[in-house]
């Protein structure tokens, strides 16, 4: 497709300023089910999306049939849909940043190595994890490779183009012992297939899963805990969600007032690293804008709010590069943020607890956390924890609590971060969780 | 979209490696979304889905390719890359396609494209105002939402077989959110059709559904919080029939069927519910939004009884389970679109009507919930444990509907609520949703009379009974 061509025929059409996104994908996935290869699919596919200012107003439209006939209905459909929208967001055409930070996140060698090869590695990784413990009843493994490629280009003649690949092997491991069913699963996200180490992998996803056996309910009461790295992402999640523009601007957040004030413990510093090498490198935003390397909350004190073009320009200020793309519309996301590891071990902050509880898991976050007030109670599962080390699995536990609150009262933060999320956090150990028990 | 030559060279390209089945399904879809926030436009948007997706069985192994670049080379790579999966010899050939003859059912009156963007919000801004002035001062937001939805199909496979569809889908949905300035409570109606905009110039009552979207937001905000414990439940029509779908309906197909992993496998014949239980899984209904000509491999839709008179009578085959079944498939091999490897999957699945009354069902109950209408809910599918909501219900007591309540949960095993269901009514509705498994979302309809079930586990945060 000529995409001069479309900016032509827009301004022919009366469409005073548009952008159009093409995103071109490619994926291979698969599942290794108890040793058998099931869902083996590939894909090549590629999308455009057009967004168009018409008579004042916005008008957006996607499709992925490209041939002569696409230019003529992008531009009817941006007209068609921009005659009949009243939303108040404002559509801003960017003309571009000064600088972007590209690094090569495309790796030749993954792309080229045969699915062969990568189906052997699943069954292998099925072999060992089969062999570390008697208990373990079925195994599903899953293996997903995305290439992606973005181009963004505007009609004020911005060009933008990125191109990544990585893959995420996922296992979830069943286990029974008597009338006891646990399971677990573990992720691993990279671009190099031989750092991918099978035998770490294996046990820990295996220790993880025949570790909760023999759990019991524990007492209800307020517990000195640890969160693991997976419950406290999924919480910070939840906190960040507060420091978006949008949310402060619709009088929806917490932090609305509290720039540049204490709103966490000294122990809290959240960064935003897109810029990073890794799956969730970007070096510009879905409204072309460059995206930079910040720090969100420094010892505690909040310092910026997160802005695409539109919540920016409400706000008198400039965007801070988080404008992405959900069904159509911008909305503003955070890419790879973290909360700042600190240099000791999960390991070191189990030993400062001599009595207490460590959170592994959480469940039903959606119903039981009140994202806006920042109350919950959920449904939990860990271990108790008795002089400095992991002891009785407990399951079928609640715990409640404040999110807020909760970082506040961090008192230590551990070093062991991911970075396969877009937002992560290493275990933190909190002053004291509610736990309803027995 | 693709010619039947270049259909038969990708076909002959899939099969070179031993693949004993080929099937090619192409798609050009259009949709149209309208979203209105108290009574502005705040998205109008099109999208068109367009692309092949290629599909190889070699015995009870498959593999499934998709791309949008439906050129003969782009095509040709895909079959040669997809065929690399197996090592063996050619055993199949095709020489030439036959077009399969489609009875054509489910046509649109009025095509929905054919209708402008602005009489479609016209249309719902009727519906809004209608809920709006219900109480302008409680009713403190109310959102609105038309689809419109043309799928052009076609597919072509290795038995020689070229078979073209059509579907045409509208769906409207109206959301009310009631505020007495402290609690928040919602109602929503969500009507759709395999039909065209005459379905909802003749068939749906637009400023009555906004205002039943109110009444019922209005009347949760008074309502007591909901007692908790075991006790009789009557299970409203239609959209009740949620619990069917979800506990039941899901372990009835052949993808969990065939994997032993449901427990409906090998009960064929058996008693699975209560005798006052027969269901049906029926994609034939004209114009119903489930409905299909053919499924998506091109097989005629069926009217499959699945339970007669509590007793199992029939799964959801599509073929390739029906493989490791050794059974026919039933024409329910369903997916959302071409990046989807089809699957078995429902239609539009319903319990039969019975012989009681709605009243009588009421007037034989002492005590227990009458949850009229159902919101979302869980199934886990290992045990078929499920918890839904009820968006509207009241306590019955001494055979009258006492008080409404709130926050009422449903919680049960799909297995034995089938068999404790002692009435059934003679009112059966369906209501419209969508359901999402391993071959995406797609259109359903779920449905059932007004049940009572002897005896199950509601959650509440009131009082606790027994």
């Amino acid at each position: 497709m000529n995409y001069q061509e479309f900016f032509i025929k827009a301004k022919e059409n009366e469409i005073e300023e548009s952008e159009l996104s093409f995103g071109k994908s490619k994926s291979l996935s698969f599942t290794v089910y108890n040793g058998d290869l099931e869902n083996y699919t590939f894909s090549n596919n590629s999308s455009l999306s057009a967004r168009g200012k018409y008579h004042g107003k916005a008008g957006y439209v996607n499709t992925e049939k490209l041939d002569s006939s696409t230019i003529p209905f992008l531009i009817e459909k941006i007209k068609e849909n921009a005659e009949v929208n009243n939303s108040s967001d404002e559509l801003i055409i960017f003309k571009g940043s000064e600088k972007y930070h590209n690094k090569k996140v495309y790796s030749k060698k993954l792309d080229e190595t045969p699915a062969d090869e990568k189906i052997a590695i699943l069954k292998k990784l099925y072999e060992v994890i089969l062999s570390q413990d008697k208990r373990i009843t079925d195994i599903e493994l899953s293996y997903q490779e995305d290439l992606s490629e973005y181009i963004l280009m505007n009609s004020y003649g911005l060009n933008l183009k990125s191109k990544s690949n990585f893959f995420v092997i996922y296992a979830e491991v069943i286990a029974r012992q008597g009338e006891e069913t646990k399971t677990d699963g573990k992720v691993y996200v990279g671009q190099d297939l031989s750092q991918f180490d099978i035998d770490t992998f294996a046990k820990d996803v295996v220790k993880k899963t025949v570790s909760q056996f023999n759990s019991i309910i524990c007492d209800s009461k307020k517990y000195r805990a640890i969160l693991s790295s997976d419950v406290a992402s999924s919480f910070l999640n939840f906190y960040l969600g507060h420091i978006i523009a949008d949310e402060v601007q619709k009088n929806t957040s917490h932090f609305k007032g509290k720039l540049n004030e204490k709103i966490a413990s000294s122990k809290v510093t959240v960064e935003e690293r897109p810029l990073d090498k890794g799956p969730s490198f970007r070096s510009f935003d879905d409204e072309g804008v460059a995206t930079s390397n910040k720090v969100l909350i420094d010892k505690g004190v909040l310092k910026t709010y997160l802005y695409n073009l539109a919540t920016a320009k409400k706000d008198n200020t400039v965007s801070t590069g988080n404008g992405y793309r959900s069904s159509g519309k911008v909305s503003t996301a955070l890419t790879n943020a973290r909360l700042k590891p600190s240099k000791l071990s999960e390991s070191d902050l189990i030993s400062k607890v001599k009595e207490g509880i460590y959170i592994s898991d959480v469940e039903g976050l959606h119903a039981g956390m009140n994202g806006q007030s920042g109350n919950f109670s959920l449904q939990a599962r860990g271990y108790l924890i008795k002089d400095g080390k992991l002891s009785t699995p407990v399951s079928l536990i609640t715990v409640a609590g404040n999110l807020f609150k909760i970082f506040q009262d961090v008192m230590m933060v551990a070093n062991n971060i991911e970075n396969y999320r877009s937002v992560n956090s290493p275990s933190l150990l909190i002053k004291s969780i509610a736990v309803s028990g027995k | 979209m693709i010619s039947k030559k270049i259909a038969v060279e990708v076909l002959n390209k899939a099969l070179a490696t031993g693949a004993d089945f080929a099937e090619i399904f192409s798609e050009e879809t259009h949709s149209e979304i309208i979203a209105l926030d108290n009574e502005k436009c705040e998205t109008s948007n099109d999208n068109i889905v367009y692309g092949v997706g290629i599909r190889l069985l070699r015995n009870l192994q498959s593999v499934y390719g998709y791309t949008n670049d439906v050129s003969r080379a782009g095509l040709m790579t895909l079959a040669e890359t997809l065929s690399k999966s197996f090592d063996g010899e050619r055993i199949k050939t095709v020489s030439e396609l036959e077009t399969k003859k489609v009875e054509k059912k489910h046509r649109p009156l009025i095509p929905l494209t054919s209708v402008s963007k602005k009489d479609k919000i016209d249309y719902l801004l009727k519906g809004c105002r209608a809920a709006k002035a219900v109480d302008e001062e409680k009713i403190v937001r109310v959102m609105a939402s038309f689809l419109s939805k043309e799928q052009s199909v076609d597919i072509y496979n290795s038995d020689g077989k070229y078979i073209h569809d059509e579907r045409s889908r509208g769906r409207i949905s109206v959301s009310v959110i009631a505020s007495d300035g402290e609690k928040f409570e919602s109602g929503a109606e969500s009507p759709g059709a395999c039909k065209g905009f005459e379905f909802f110039q003749n068939e749906v009552n637009i400023e009555e559904l906004g205002k039943e979207a109110a009444e019922k937001a209005l009347l949760m905000l008074d309502a007591k919080e909901c007692p908790s414990g075991q006790m009789p439940v009557i299970i409203g029509n239609g959209f009740g029939g949620v619990i069917f779908h979800e506990a039941c309906g899901h372990s009835l197909e052949a993808s969990s069927v065939s994997k032993n992993l449901s427990v409906f496998s090998n009960k064929l014949g058996q008693q699975i519910a209560s005798p006052l239980v027969s269901a049906v899984d029926d994609g034939t209904i004209e114009g119903a939004w489930g409905s299909e000509n053919v499924d998506d491999e091109g097989h005629a839709t069926h009217r499959n009884l699945l339970i007669q008179d509590g007793i199992l009578t029939s799964y959801l085959i599509d073929s390739f389970n029906g493989r490791r079944m050794g059974m026919k498939e039933n024409g329910a091999s369903r997916r959302q679109s071409y990046k989807y490897e089809p699957t078995s999957r429902m239609s539009n699945t319903f319990i039969l009507p019975g012989k009681s009354t709605v009243e009588e069902i009421i007037k034989n109950t002492k005590f227990g919930l009458y949850a009229k209408s159902l919101g979302g809910g869980s199934v886990n599918p290992a045990t078929g444990e499920f918890n839904f909501v009820a968006t509207e219900a009241y306590i019955v007591k001494d055979g009258k509907i006492a008080y409404p309540v709130k926050g009422a949960t449903l919680i049960g095993s799909g297995a034995e609520v089938l068999l404790k269901v002692d009435m059934v009514a003679n009112d059966l509705a369906r209501a419209q949703g969508m359901c999402g498994a391993a071959s995406g979302s797609i259109p359903t309809d779920v449905g059932e009379p007004t049940i009572r079930v002897s005896s199950m586990t509601v959650g509440g945060r009131g009082e606790k009974i027994n």
